[in-house]
């Protein structure tokens, strides 16, 4: 089947998005046809969430509209998008745990009237598993998949569901290279049917090897529409890097000095092959990679959460981090991404909050005053200006940018010795992210050995001295700062191979 | 890892275990519980007799009853409080109403009360966006105020000559009691809803991941109100037919039924290694309640140990059921 010769399944028209009056994006026009492998690619921030969004009903478009075979749509809610024949895969989507495969895969559609055949289920989803070419037990717990069956059945329930278009948002980011090439087996066989996909991506190999062709937003505007055939590296990072963002002023100077910090020796986990780093006192490693690509299993490990093997050594003493206490008790403190679910109690007031690490020194006699945590609390907001300057303001309360200096705030008197930032900046808004930028380098600069996980280059390039660039579980490169630039760090993260600028590596 | 996912592919689900551990997780509360009636039946000569267990069975029918109703809440992730004061509500409707409309519409119209109460608990769990124990502690609450308020703190009897009505808790057929009848067939009906029909298919998926089955487009709201209407109608069966047996209905003691049928549903949970409350597991789980209760009351072993046995064995049965079942980390202490 060839898809150029039917009429577009799905046409976005002069879709437009803005929030609060920030354009995010300004007037997309794209064509989706049945049989089609679209790709997604673009920097953070350049829109690509935003019109996924759109598509499948958890936002509103600001103008514009969405056409399903010539007839325009309403789609405002996510079960709209699914009457309409429009799916999706989200990157955190889940499965009933106690159910089987099959009962997953048919949830909401079971065979039968008022009692459910379970034969006929088991059958049915039996039939999708095969005709996907999966080999699992439809009689399988959810339960007792790994991460990597988890997503390839969450792509079985697409299948029955018998859309018209899907989305893949970074499926491969949880899955080995076998997996994935399982995975790119089953999205063909959807292709083979005629469903239109939209495949999101960070790796420009998989994009090439997958998509008959891929869109470049840049700026909330299509940058270009490649045919596979034309999808270079030079070509994409050309097309996606966008000139005109003003670059954020903030450089870090180097801080680094002689000394013991953080030294792992053969760090590796289930999804990390073994990884030797050393980050000197003062210094911050930038960590970047496409998402899935281990960068996690470094915060994890450091924090307790994941069972690793190898040494962490900090300040020259050997520490074993087997939970969050001993994490804690080295000295390491995790800025961690879901700041809601991991770091925050979000009814309790900021200086519930940021004493919470430090109440054994704020006790006078085992007894911990409300003075004393909101005299800390005001100094803790005051040194890290979090606004508006309300201590016994619950923290839910504030904006993403705010709770983040909060949760960094949290260490300030720990005496943590190795910070780790995970997605620093996600959800901050952007006249934060410079304060947190200060802030980050500030702990460096007094002394902390800093690690700083990021997909996003911008970042990565503004606060680190020097950047490691991790692929499929592996280190690539371990380099100063200096020796990339923007182009050639995006390079390098999307194909997994060293491409440094060239006067700098010598 | 590449390989180990593959290979887990093809493996079956946990096959590092050995059949010792399999066979305990599904059998090992029903060993204990044979095991004990197999003690009891050689301390009493009275105790395994057919005319013991139809004793024990007329004994646990409202407690069943109540305790069935309570696995349907349970298990669409909720929690039911007010069970024990709706079974006396719908008792004291029921022994209030038969002289005034006749038994037939009252038992109707006490088991519409009884959907009642269940409807608003379901709202005010959803759409009110209450906590299910906070919700259903206030609803109990409301209905003991209101059974004293209507009784006056004194028994309703109902005329002797009901004789129709008597019957549902009073009658035979052959050697079994009418009662426990109702109890086998509500038993069974309850049975095929849990494990046959879409109903107990979407309340397992709600209780288990709510956000799942609302992506799946299954209407969660609905499902958990329904699981609060389907235990307080079983709650009003028990009234019905407690009524029917004393021929009056008491203005308190429906609470006691409420600490039973949690220990039934969370015993009955670790029945053939399911690890999570079922139909079948909770009538089990009530049955060894009242089958202790009667075998020690036989061999003449005082109330206390009785409560402290049944304490053990539950923290056991659950207890061990969880080692068998580990989580990586766990941070539930509900």
């Amino acid at each position: 089947m060839t898809w150029q010769n039917q009429s577009p399944v799905v046409e976005l028209r002069a879709i437009s998005k803005d929030f609060a009056g920030t354009p995010v994006l300004r007037g997309i026009d794209l064509a989706f046809h049945p049989g089609e492998i679209h790709g997604l690619l673009g920097e953070n921030g350049a829109g690509k969430s935003t019109l996924i969004k759109i598509l499948t009903g958890v936002y509103a478009q600001s103008g514009g509209s969405v056409v399903i075979e010539g007839r325009e749509v309403r789609i405002t809610t996510p079960k709209d998008a699914q009457r309409l024949g429009l799916g999706a895969l989200y990157q955190d989507a889940e499965l009933v745990p106690s159910f089987t495969i099959a009962e997953n895969i048919l949830l909401g559609h079971e065979p039968g009237g008022v009692t459910i055949s379970r034969r006929a289920m088991v059958e049915e989803a039996g039939r999708i598993l095969r005709e996907m070419g999966l080999d699992l037990d439809p009689s399988r717990r959810a339960a007792s998949l790994s991460a990597a069956e988890m997503q390839l059945v969450m792509l079985a329930t697409l299948m029955h569901r018998r859309f018209r278009l899907i989305v893949l948002d970074e499926p491969t980011a949880r899955l080995s290279a076998q997996e994935t090439a399982l995975l790119f087996e089953v999205i063909r066989n959807f292709q083979r049917q005629g469903v239109a996909i939209i495949y999101i991506s960070h790796r420009l190999n998989e994009i090439k090897e997958l998509c008959d062709r891929a869109t470049i937003l840049r700026g909330g505007m299509i940058s270009a529409t490649l045919e596979a055939a034309d999808i270079t590296e030079d070509e994409v990072t050309r097309l996606m890097v966008d000139r005109n963002r003003s670059e954020l002023e903030v450089s870090n100077p180097g801080y680094a000095r002689e000394g013991q910090g953080l030294r792992l020796e053969a760090l590796a986990t289930a999804r990390l092959k073994p990884l030797d780093i050393e980050v000197r006192p003062g210094e911050v490693l930038g960590i970047t990679g496409p998402i899935g690509a281990g960068m996690e299993e470094i915060e994890r490990s450091l924090g307790g959460l994941t069972a690793h093997s190898g040494r962490i050594v900090i300040g020259g003493t050997e520490c074993r981090i087997s939970d969050p206490i001993s994490a804690r008790k080295a000295g390491i403190a995790i800025i961690p991404e879901d700041r809601r679910k991991q770091a925050l109690f979000p009814n309790m007031s900021v200086s519930d909050n940021v004493s919470m690490p430090v109440l054994r020194s704020l006790a006078r006699a085992g007894i911990v005053t409300n003075g004393a945590k909101r005299r800390y609390g005001e100094e803790v907001m005051n040194r890290l200006n979090v606004n508006p300057r309300q201590p016994l303001k619950a923290i839910r309360f504030f904006s993403g940018g705010n709770q983040q200096k909060a949760v960094i705030g949290k260490w300030l008197q720990a005496d943590a010795r190795v910070y780790v930032f995970s997605e620093p900046t996600a959800g901050v808004d952007v006249g934060a992210i410079a304060e947190i930028y200060e802030v980050i380098l500030r702990v460096a600069s007094e002394g902390a050995a800093v690690l700083v996980i990021s997909s996003s280059l911008r970042e990565i390039l503004a606060l680190s001295e020097s950047i490691m660039v991790v692929y499929a579980g592996e280190q690539v490169c371990r380099l100063p700062r200096s020796a990339f630039n923007y182009d050639s760090l995006l390079a390098t993260t999307m194909t997994g191979k060293l491409s440094a600028t060239p006067e700098a590596v010598q | 890892m590449a390989t180990s996912a593959t290979n887990n592919q093809i493996k079956s689900t946990g096959s590092n275990e050995t059949a010792l551990i399999r066979l305990l997780r599904t059998w090992g509360t029903i060993i204990v519980i044979a095991l004990v009636g197999i003690g009891f039946a050689i301390a009493s000569p009275y105790f395994a007799t057919v005319s013991n267990f139809n004793n024990i069975l007329f004994a646990m029918i409202v407690s069943a009853l109540v305790s069935i109703g309570l696995t349907y809440v349970i298990v669409a992730g909720s929690f039911d409080l007010s069970i024990g004061l709706t079974v006396t509500t719908t008792s004291i409707v029921t022994a209030f109403l038969i002289p005034v409309t006749g038994p037939f519409l009252a038992v109707v119209l006490a088991l519409a009360v009884a959907c009642c109460i269940g409807l608003v608990n379901g709202l005010l769990v959803t759409y009110g966006r209450l906590s299910g124990i906070v919700v259903t502690l206030g609803m109990s609450f409301v209905l003991g105020g209101l059974n004293q308020y209507v009784t006056n703190g004194y028994q309703i009897a109902v005329d002797y000559r009901e004789e129709a009505f008597r019957w549902i808790g009073q009658g035979r057929i052959g050697p079994i009691a009418v009662p426990v009848i109702i109890l086998l067939l509500v038993f069974l009906l309850g049975w095929i809803v849990q494990a046959r029909t879409r109903a107990g298919h979407y309340m397992s998926a709600v209780g288990d991941n709510p956000m799942a089955a609302y992506y799946s487009g299954i209407p969660v709201y609905r499902w958990v109100i329904f699981s609060f209407i389907l235990a307080a109608l079983m709650c009003g069966v028990g009234g019905v037919i407690l009524t029917s047996i004393s021929s009056s209905a008491q203005p308190v003691g429906g609470q006691g039924y409420l600490l039973e049928a949690f220990a039934a549903v969370y015993l009955g949970a670790t029945i053939l290694g399911k690890g999570k409350p079922h139909v079948l597991g909770t009538l089990i789980g009530v049955l060894f309640l009242y089958m202790v209760s009667s075998g020690m009351n036989m061999v003449g072993v005082p109330f206390a140990a009785r409560q402290l046995f049944n304490g053990l064995v539950l923290i056991l049965a659950v207890g061990a059921n969880a080692m068998l079942n580990r989580e990586e980390i766990h941070l539930k202490f509900i």
